[in-house]
């Protein structure tokens, strides 16, 4: 099931995957599994990181905001990385950034997790 | 002398697969083809019963579809759950089984021992390397089927397969387009004061969840709508339907667009938590004069005037439908000055993998001018999409209020009941 174009790697007890520069209908289900690959992982807490992503489109939001969902319902939280101007913009128009925390680098998010700090 | 080595059974076995993958079957309807392949089947492996049960992804069910000899079973609807029974076992294990010993320990459904088959055997259909559904064949006296016999079958099954994945997607294509048309209709109302014009272009290959909506409301009040639901195929087209019904019925009983938007919301999350959209409701005076405007995570609709510029409204980002219950929901009023044209769109008209929004963005706004709207949709559809296939839907719908009216443009009362195509409300 494991989609090859994303691994998840774990980076200080912390599952971490790493997004594509663009998400849209042809890669967010690969991206969905890992999402939810590294929610399994813990106890639901996971970084996602979109530092190379520069597009993303409504299947990839879908995406993102379903492995929202399950992180949380197993007890958990999903930490954004979004240092870019492009993700940043998507998400202020379509309001997610008013729900998602989200952080400018993969260093701030780590020290989020419980226990990094 | 065993079969195997027996010419006239090596003969007799290249006929079967021929007459299995005759390319004459092609020339069929997608039924047709299936009870042609079934009677055929069932001769070549002188089975008494063949039937096609089909998995529903939905429910995890294997319905019966089609049979031959055993036409109770799609008569009856028989539904068995994968992982359970004779049929449910080969969905489940994706592997042929054979069944010596017809009774309820070793199948779920009572018609197959109710009928007195003595000996079974069952193949996955399989295409796109997932299970599709399950191809059985019986008998009703007693027989050891054979490795070669379930060959046979495999065959049978994977262009029962082949024909069953391209008649649904058929289905689901032409499903999906009636929708599309029923419920975005080319035709708009008639609104004194305004013309208005629209586009609807599907994406290549697969139609998706984008909608516009105009309607008048009982105070006179003009309802403007354009969302987007997130996925494609029928099932984001079946999510936009209801979506758009919904918000009909919630903007019956208000007019404040933020209420409207939030109930909506609330409604989709309970009855529907996976499904995700943008959504733009605008409500505009019945003067014409300024509209209310509330986005659920949808881009703001670009106003243009005679003479300036055109611009993106300043309208408050809200949250998209069905991601959490927002604790608020902002309205902001724009005025609409005589002779300014509303664009509203959505984001497959703006959006290229490589390109930034602000971009696409830019580029629409300096497409829009305030002109007759079918002018002005012209020019954006020419200046945005050009002769480039769409990856997505694209939806774009203009609203201009005439210039010219030194009244203020008001208008007589709505007609009571509004002329339009509709299915569903």
């Amino acid at each position: 099931m494991t989609d090859a174009r994303f691994p998840v790697e774990v980076m200080r007890g912390v599952p971490v995957v790493s997004g594509p520069e663009e998400i849209d209908i042809t890669n967010a289900d690969g991206l969905r599994v890992a999402m939810l690959e590294a929610i399994a992982h813990g106890p639901g807490t996971f970084v996602m990181d979109l530092t190379r992503t520069q597009f993303c489109d409504t299947a990839g939001l879908h995406a993102l905001v379903a492995a929202r969902k399950r992180a949380q319902a197993e007890g958990g939280e999903m930490l954004l990385v979004m240092p870019g101007a492009a993700v940043l913009r998507i998400f202020a128009i379509t309001g997610l950034d008013q729900v998602f925390p989200s952080f400018a680098s993969l260093e701030e998010a780590l020290a989020r997790v419980p226990g990094n700090g | 002398m065993t079969a195997r080595a027996d010419p006239a059974s090596v003969e007799a076995r290249l006929r079967a697969i021929q007459s299995i993958t005759d390319a004459a079957l092609s020339g069929l309807d997608d039924h047709e083809f299936l009870a042609e392949l079934l009677d055929r089947t069932r001769d070549i492996l002188q089975a008494d019963t063949a039937a096609v049960l089909l998995l529903d992804f939905s429910s995890g069910q294997l319905i019966a579809t089609a049979a031959a000899g055993l036409e109770e079973e799609v008569r009856q609807g028989v539904r068995i759950p994968v992982g359970r029974g004779f049929a449910g076992r080969i969905a489940a294990e994706h592997k042929p089984v054979i069944l010596d010993h017809i009774d309820h320990t070793t199948v779920l459904n009572p018609i197959l021992w109710a009928k007195g088959i003595r000996s079974m055997m069952g193949v996955p259909m399989v295409a796109g390397g997932r299970v599709i559904g399950v191809f059985h064949v019986g008998s009703l006296s007693p027989r050891q089927f054979t490795r070669q016999d379930v060959e046979l079958l495999q065959l049978a099954a994977d262009r029962a397969a082949a024909a069953v994945q391209s008649m649904m997607a058929r289905a689901d294509r032409s499903a999906v387009e009636s929708l599309q048309r029923s419920l975005v209709p080319s035709a708009l109302p008639v609104i004194a004061g305004t013309d208005m014009a629209a586009r609807y272009v599907p994406g290549s290959g697969v139609v998706g969840g984008d909608w516009y909506d105009v309607f008048t409301l009982p105070s006179g009040e003009l309802g403007v709508v354009m969302g987007d639901v997130a996925g494609s195929g029928l099932p984001a087209a079946v999510v936009m339907g209801r979506m758009r019904s919904t918000l009909r019925a919630y903007a019956l009983e208000t007019s404040d667009p933020a209420e409207v938007l939030r109930r909506l919301d609330r409604k989709m999350q309970h009855f529907e938590p996976d499904a995700m959209a943008t959504v733009l409701y605008a409500v505009i005076d019945p003067a014409l004069d300024q509209m209310n405007v509330c986005l659920a995570g949808h881009f703001p609709p670009v106003i243009a005037q005679p003479g300036k510029p055109a611009e993106l409204a300043p309208i408050a980002a809200g949250l998209m439908i069905g991601v959490a219950l927002a604790t608020s929901r902002q309205v902001t009023t724009v005025p609409i000055p005589p002779g300014a044209l509303l664009c509203f769109f959505t984001d497959g008209l703006i959006e290229r993998p490589g390109q930034l929004i602000d971009d696409g963005l830019e580029r629409l706004r300096r497409a829009v001018t305030a002109e007759h709207p079918e002018v002005a949709c012209a020019e954006v559809m020419g200046a945005l999409v050009g002769n480039e296939p769409a990856r997505d839907d694209i939806a774009l719908l203009m609203i201009r209020r005439q210039p010219g009216r030194a009244d203020g443009g008001v208008r007589p009362a709505p007609p009571l009941a509004q002329e339009e195509v509709d299915a569903d409300d």
